[in-house]
């Protein structure tokens, strides 16, 4: 059995300049700024909290973010939503304090 | 050592940003709740505390602006929030004041909250910017305490004549 096959492709998100990020999900690839990013951060982050993942899930499964500054809209069903918010959390979590 | 990406763009710690952003939305309903306590006062002709509580929520605006910016001058994402369940119900002056002071409380705390996250993660910036909010909570809730002595020194006098010695700011 190929295990692979039924792992979809992880969110990723990476640095592309000083001041570009890119998004890659299912099936975009979105440029953003930093604050663009700090925004989608806050809201993942209220759309990723308990109360608001039980919400989805008894309404429609799914959410619709629109994403840098609403150039785009992205669908994310629940699995998605939760890997979008780990990528998320781990692309900030490594911030250090430059007296380190 | 490598710096990171996000440290190049962003000073404050991501997880300072997002407890000061829950303080910001605290201050603003501070100042929300402080707004509907004048009027309370204002419609009795309280005239002292209605000055004293339009002061105090124009004060707790200016202690979330002080948030707001230095979020944003840090490099991170100030959040302006959502002000809900404001109580425009009260039952006495007295009991005005005793919710200032809780909510006085409520607000240190969360300062602590926020100054105990920074040194968490060393980042030393904003624990420096958070003293003088620790200093300002000290004055805050000793002039509510100081409003409820009176009350209690001055029981059973007209509510009027207690409001006359109350402080205007």
């Amino acid at each position: 059995m190929n295990v692979n096959a039924l792992v979809e492709p992880a969110i990723q998100l990476q640095e592309i300049t000083f001041c570009k990020y890119q998004l890659t999900t299912v099936n975009k690839n979105i440029v953003l700024t930093f604050p663009q990013l700090l925004q989608l951060r806050t809201n993942i982050n209220k759309l990723g909290t308990h109360d608001s993942v039980c919400d989805i899930i008894d309404n429609d499964n799914f959410v619709l973010l629109f994403v840098a500054d609403k150039q785009h809209l992205i669908y994310l069903d629940i699995p998605q939503l939760l890997s979008l918010k780990n990528t998320i959390d781990s692309f900030f979590s490594p911030f250090k304090s430059v007296l380190f | 050592m490598k710096t990171t990406a996000i440290r190049k763009q962003m000073t404050i710690h991501p997880e300072v940003m997002d407890v000061l952003n829950e303080q910001i939305a605290m201050e603003m309903h501070a100042s929300a709740s402080y707004l509907a306590m004048a009027s309370w006062c204002d419609q009795r002709e309280l005239l002292n505390s209605k000055s004293f509580f339009y002061k105090q929520a124009e004060e707790e605006r200016e202690h979330a602006m002080k948030i707001f910016e230095f979020i944003n001058d840090a490099g991170g994402a100030a959040v302006s929030p959502e002000v809900h369940n404001v109580n425009n119900d009260f039952e006495s002056l007295r009991d005005i004041y005793e919710r200032s002071l809780e909510q006085e409380i409520n607000v240190t705390q969360s300062i602590y909250k926020c100054f105990k996250k920074a040194r968490s993660v060393d980042d030393y910036a904003s624990e420096l910017f958070l003293q003088w909010f620790v200093n300002e909570q000290v004055e805050e809730e000793d002039t509510m305490r100081s409003i409820l002595d009176v009350f209690d020194l001055m029981e059973g006098m007209p509510l009027k004549m207690i409001d006359e010695r109350l402080p205007k700011e």
